[in-house]
């Protein structure tokens, strides 16, 4: 097994930022991670939410929007840092987005290509495939 | 201010940072540093003391020194 293959299907700031916070650390680390992000994963992702900060929160998500006394990274920029200086890759989903009518020019720019199952599962084969 | 007997070839000042700010920043330093290089990181993150030393572990670096500052802490890391 080397590195990690992670579905994102929530829209859950939680958990794509837990998503962003592993998968940064792991490629930094010369881990390599894939994400996979799917279903409801796309919407955060799209440049008008992130624009205007309404994502899907729980408690903690709604602490780190508004922590002032601490400076949280939105995961679009720990995702792009990460991408900076490790072996991480992120993929939109080609049938979500064909579903909300989207291309890749709607979500912000941390996305490397659109992806089908089969092109995923390729991906995926020799890594440790993480559901989220 | 703590006494350290240690000298830093680089200071990385990651306080106010969160998981995983300080960690990044230290990382990111690392790569760009030859052997024997020593890095004070400056992190506020209470995650860090143990986070950090797991990483150093895994990684194959030293932690040398940790120096608790009143609002921060000055972790002393050597690479290999």
């Amino acid at each position: 097994m080397t590195g990690y293959a992670i579905v994102l299907a929530s829209r859950k700031l939680s958990r794509v930022q837990a998503v962003s916070t592993i998968a940064s650390v792991a490629a930094a680390s010369d881990v390599p991670v894939e994400v996979f992000a799917t279903m409801e994963g796309l919407l955060p992702f799209e440049r008008e939410t992130v624009e205007s900060g309404e994502f899907e929160v729980g408690p903690v998500g709604a602490r780190m929007l508004e922590a002032e006394d601490m400076d949280v990274p939105l995961f679009t920029e720990q995702f792009a840092q990460a991408k900076e200086i490790g072996p991480l890759r992120l993929y939109a989903c080609e049938m979500a987005m064909d579903l909300m009518g989207q291309d890749l020019d709607d979500y912000v720019d941390v996305f490397d290509d659109s992806l089908g199952v089969s092109g995923f599962l390729n991906r995926a084969q020799d890594k440790q495939v993480v559901f989220v | 201010m703590s006494e350290t007997e240690h000298e830093p070839d680089v200071t990385v000042d990651s306080r106010g940072a969160t998981c995983p700010g300080p960690l990044m920043d230290l990382i990111g330093k690392v790569k760009e540093s030859d052997p024997g290089t020593v890095i004070e990181l400056q992190t506020s993150d209470n995650g860090s003391k143990s986070d950090v030393p797991e990483w150093l572990d895994e990684a194959g670096h030293d932690l040398l020194e940790v120096v608790d500052h009143d609002d921060y802490w000055s972790m002393y890391v050597e690479i290999n």
